[in-house]
């Protein structure tokens, strides 16, 4: 079907999203084309911002527009605790279980031999000199609990080791709701290998 | 489309979409594939936990007649990876062989041999952190098992039995030793007298040599004749091995 220039480009252009095929990106172009004027401009410049404004924290590495983020800025948390994640998206699950309470370390990425990522590819070192710097009494380690997350983990506690560190790692286990009918062996060996006092 | 059961360790995963995995599998029944498990990534019934990497696993999946990726419909677990998360060592000499199949092998070429060695190698990573010599012990077995193996006995220019020699004199390019006098015309690297035969022996007995500085010096030595050799054939940098080498052989 024949379209205008500008509006095929667009169409290519948000195609390029994830998730986004050309009847969707069509059907895009339309609402933005019958859309006020100050939406598309508003749309365009957060655009830019995103590209323009945002950042990594030089203390947590997390996506911010300030430095230090908010985050690490914030007096309320408990300054002595770090939660370690993988990605900036992981962060923000764990702060919306619970929120205000720590502060966090984004790795950008987990060791993974057969992708060639090792630990001076992702911010492990960064990790150590920070729990020096600021006299740190725990870490979580919350990386995904899989062969990658996992490796991760033992070889931050093993780098941490010499450190009066505390070092804890997330259970893993039944989730909360679940049926234990349905859970897989690892699942429920790990789940009782972590098992707590009542 | 056939519905194919087979058994298989996870050679590589990876992330496709938002919620599909691509993965390959080295098949006991058809060697190496590949597969796509749509829902791979989120699905808690049917791939929970079972496509890490150096996990053995029992398969069902659709295979087209064009015989491209299969469509992975079901897994279990036979025997998990745990145990090779608890040191880098581990991870990175698991990843080293799996990565060293999945090279060296064409897709759909059964090879039963191959499955048994790859098996049994990640059993023994599970249980214990291997020395460079283990390590090669296995390396070693698979090229064998493959046809890659360097010539370790003749000279590979001439084919004269080498005899006892004060120095050994590997050539990459031409796959094994030389003997002194195809050494003078052909590009080779020198290495001390003995090596040839500690790594021979140690591959009959399958265990290490006593004494440490020995041990250290051949080791050296050895690591420099497989690198070599390594790169010159397959052409390629292991990721696993680079990390291996980095952070555990130094």
């Amino acid at each position: 079907m024949y379209y205008p220039g500008p509006i095929e480009r667009l169409i290519e252009n948000l195609t390029k999203l994830p998730g986004i095929g050309r009847k969707t990106a069509t059907r895009l172009t339309f609402f933005l084309l019958n859309s006020k004027g100050f939406y598309i401009s508003e749309l365009s410049e957060s655009l830019l911002d995103v590209k323009e404004k945002i950042k990594l924290c030089s203390v947590c590495f997390n996506i911010t527009d300030v430095d230090p983020c908010v985050i690490c800025t914030d007096p309320r948390r408990d300054r002595s605790i770090i939660c370690v994640v993988e990605e900036s998206s992981h962060m923000m699950v764990v702060e919306s279980a619970n929120p205000g309470h720590y502060k966090y370390h984004i790795l950008h990425g987990v060791i993974n031999p057969i992708e060639g990522i090792g630990p001076d590819d992702v911010r492990i070192k960064e990790l150590h000199e920070r729990i020096i710097r600021e006299e740190i009494k725990e870490v979580i380690i919350a990386t995904n609990p899989n062969i990658e997350g996992n490796t991760t983990a033992h070889y931050i506690s093993e780098i941490l080791k010499s450190l009066d560190v505390r070092i804890t790692r997330i259970a893993s286990g039944i989730p909360v709701g679940g049926d234990i009918v349905y859970i897989d062996p690892l699942t429920i060996k790990s789940s009782i290998d972590n098992r707590k006092n009542l | 489309m056939a519905l194919h059961k087979d058994e298989a360790i996870v050679l590589f995963k990876r992330a496709y979409g938002e919620s599909d995995k691509i993965i390959r599998l080295f098949t006991l029944k058809s060697g190496k594939i590949a597969a796509i498990a749509k829902g791979g990534s989120k699905s808690q019934k049917r791939f929970m936990n079972t496509l890490e990497p150096f996990n053995h696993i029992n398969v069902e999946y659709f295979e087209k007649q064009e015989k491209g990726m299969v469509r992975l419909e079901n897994a279990d677990i036979v025997e998990t990876n745990c145990g090779i998360e608890t040191s880098l060592k581990k991870a990175c000499t698991a990843g080293f062989f799996t990565e060293l199949v999945d090279r060296l092998t064409k897709e759909r070429e059964r090879h039963d041999e191959l499955f048994q060695i790859l098996k049994e190698v990640l059993q023994q990573v599970k249980r214990t952190e291997l020395t460079y010599m283990e390590i090669l012990y296995y390396h070693l077995k698979i090229l064998e098992t493959l046809g890659f193996m360097p010539n370790f006995t003749d000279c590979v220019y001439c084919g004269n039995k080498m005899d006892e020699e004060d120095k050994v004199y590997f050539s990459s390019q031409r796959g094994g030793i030389l003997c002194a006098s195809c050494s003078s015309s052909l590009p080779h690297k020198t290495y001390q007298a003995g090596v040839i035969e500690k790594v021979l022996s140690f591959r009959k007995q399958g265990r290490e040599i006593e004494d440490p500085k020995t041990y250290r010096f051949f080791e050296r030595e050895v690591q420099d004749i497989m690198e070599g050799f390594m790169s010159y054939h397959l052409d390629v940098e292991f990721k696993s091995y680079r990390l291996l080498k980095n952070f555990v052989l130094k």
